[in-house]
């Protein structure tokens, strides 16, 4: 073994044991594994462990991605990972479980279903987190091209204005040959970024108030001028894609982003004020925010059209319980399709309540408290204000989205059509949850230093004095 | 009940009991953690104590955690805010280099005082020994000891 981590250590890599990542990783295993069991035997009518090759290539990435983490040597936080693996097995064992036909793909005449495909996208987001978490040694590049950052975020949106397509009624997802996907999950991500890098920057001006408003104190109105801005491009979404859920999430993130960073409730009722007002005139305006907001205060006006999957996700809640019905035995079918059409998507959430019952329900819940609690850990732990609001705003948006989208299943808020992080299926989401997890694994090692300030400005000097050398010397040509 | 359909309900329960057993790992994660920062980082690396203010800000008695930079003035952005009238804005810097305190003067109009005399520059000072800025005289004191 030591001789093992010699040779290691003789090619440069320092193995750093993870000894409770490993153990809750064989607890998630054997969860997994158990349930996996209860489902099988429930489908074929006797006791028995059958058809587990995706549920063992799943365990076999685990466990590679485990070994990665422990040879790249960094001391990184144990619990995210784990975390992340058991919501996405739960979320493997429902899609193999749902009919395979609600999503097929064929690649090269072979054609996958709906459980072969979220594998598939796990893994690739498993892949993207621990890369992120492994290579991501230094947020320089995050930190400095804010401005960049934010405008490709803008680009993004544009693209998706002019060439989205519509599907749910909603316009949000790009097809470019033969890859298509939802941009708005990516620019959620950027909107962290940017923001980090604005509000680290802005800090102190924001937090010092200086112009009256009523009983608000407000920052000078320069600085409020983002705020206005973000919130103009959470209504132009609504307007224009129809995506309330990608709003109300980023506006969301936006406004509790800006409240850590100032420590100031005034904006927070300004920005709630504005939530409001903007919210009152789009129920006027916008047909689709009035039909969600009517379906949420009365599914039953509409029983069989719009209202037809809240009311369906209710009867769930109701067969299933507090301990469920049993993976398997729940979700019945009205003919062809299940009760619940987007059972796989939107309402996984419903899906899951049924067959484990409110205790499931609120174990899922649970599980995003924990990533909730670790990422506001790094965040507290973090050395400066830009990464300890970057790790503040990546958990809050997987936080935040399973917050807004577990309520809608559930009729607490109006329903919205946003991915609950790590369980729903979809390529887009998974791949940039998975990214998010690896920023914060990456975050939290704390080992890397942060750019030496002035460094930048060191940078935009040289090329200063590079141009007046240039410019001196065409002038001297010249004369 | 036949054997089939107790296993069956005992595998249901038993993956939801395992899916808790992960929440009671993690929370017991979270307990060490928590305990392991109580005991180290979190402690200060010393105390300022006021011994007196001439006019009454900081209150004199009260004790004020330090980090290894700390700066000294009458304007908010100071990690220390002493709001005296015979303060300048950016008066005295306090710092913890390697094993040592220093205490710095940053051009301040009435002087940092150490043990009653004038600084200039960088001076080193130990436990125990006397900050002076405009009416306000300070300690340096131990940090406190950790009681778990």
């Amino acid at each position: 073994m030591s001789a093992a981590v010699n040779a290691l250590g003789r090619v440069g890599i320092r193995p750093r044991l993870r000894r409770r990542e490993l153990g809750l990783l064989v607890l998630v295993m054997v969860a997994l594994t158990v349930g996996w069991a209860s489902y099988v035997s429930f489908r074929d009518g006797h006791l028995e462990l059958a058809d587990t090759s995706a549920l063992a290539t799943y365990f076999v990435a685990l466990l590679a991605i485990h070994a990665l983490f422990v040879l790249s040597g960094r001391r990184m936080d144990e619990i995210l990972f784990p975390t992340a693996a058991l919501l996405a097995g739960i979320s493997l064992i429902m899609m193999q479980r749902l009919p395979q036909d609600l999503v097929t793909q064929s690649v090269g005449g072979a054609t996958l279903g709906l459980g072969q495909l979220q594998l598939f996208w796990i893994l690739m987001g498993f892949a993207i987190m621990a890369a992120v978490a492994v290579l991501v040694r230094s947020d320089g590049w995050l930190r400095r091209y804010k401005y960049t950052w934010a405008a490709a975020g803008i680009c993004l949106l544009l693209l998706v204005f002019v060439f989205g397509d519509v599907t749910g009624g909603a316009r949000l997802t790009i097809h470019i040959g033969p890859i298509s996907g939802q941009p708005s999950e990516l620019l959620k991500v950027i909107l962290v970024v940017f923001l980090a890098g604005y509000l680290a920057e802005n800090r102190a001006l924001l937090a010092s108030a200086s112009t009256r408003l009523g009983p608000l104190r407000l920052p000078p109105l320069p600085y409020l001028l983002p705020m206005l801005a973000m919130w103009g491009i959470a209504l132009a979404i609504v307007i224009v894609q129809s995506d309330l859920g990608a709003a109300l999430l980023y506006f969301l993130v936006f406004l509790a982003l800006v409240y850590v960073a100032t420590r100031r409730v005034s904006y927070v009722i300004l920005g709630m004020g504005l939530f409001l007002a903007g919210g009152f005139v789009l129920y006027e305006l916008v047909g689709r925010v009035q039909e969600r907001i009517d379906i949420w205060i009365n599914p039953w006006a509409d029983a069989q059209g719009t209202g037809y999957q809240v009311i369906r996700a209710l009867y769930a809640y109701g067969r299933g319980g507090i301990l469920g019905t049993g993976i398997g035995a729940g979700l019945p079918q009205v003919g062809n399709v299940p009760s619940i059409p987007a059972i796989h998507t939107d309402f996984i959430f419903a899906g899951v309540a049924e067959e484990l019952g409110m205790i499931g329900a609120l174990a899922i819940l649970g599980l995003y408290v924990v990533i909730a609690q670790r990422g506001f850990r790094i965040a507290a732990l973090a050395i400066d204000d830009f990464r300890s609001l970057l790790a503040t705003g990546l958990t809050l948006v997987i936080v935040v989205q399973a917050a807004i989208i577990a309520g809608g299943n559930l009729r607490v808020v109006p329903l919205t059509g946003i991915t609950l992080p790590f369980v729903s299926y979809g390529g887009s989401s998974l791949l940039v949850n998975g990214a998010v997890i690896g920023l914060l694994l990456a975050l939290s090692d704390r080992g890397v230093p942060p750019p030496v300030p002035g460094t930048h400005r060191g940078m935009r000097e040289r090329i200063g004095r590079r141009a007046r050398a240039l410019g001196g010397r065409v002038e001297s040509a010249l004369s | 009940m036949d054997v089939f359909t107790l296993s069956l309900w005992a595998l249901r329960l038993g993956f939801l009991v395992l899916v808790y057993a992960f929440f009671v790992f993690v929370a017991r994660a979270l307990w060490r953690d928590l305990r392991a920062g109580v005991s180290g980082a979190g402690r200060p690396l010393a105390r300022l104590f006021v011994i007196s203010a001439a006019e009454g800000r900081p209150e004199p008695g009260t004790s004020i955690p330090l980090d290894a930079v700390n700066s000294i003035g009458r304007d908010v952005n100071n990690s220390i805010v002493v709001d005296d009238s015979f303060v300048s804005a950016e008066h005295a810097l306090l710092t913890f280099r390697g094993r040592a305190w220093y205490v710095e003067d940053r051009g301040s109009t009435n002087g940092t005082w150490l043990n009653g005399q004038r600084i200039e520059g960088l001076w080193p000072l130990g436990f125990g020994d006397e900050i002076q800025v405009g009416q306000v005289r300070m300690r340096l004191d131990r940090p406190p000891e950790v009681t778990s």
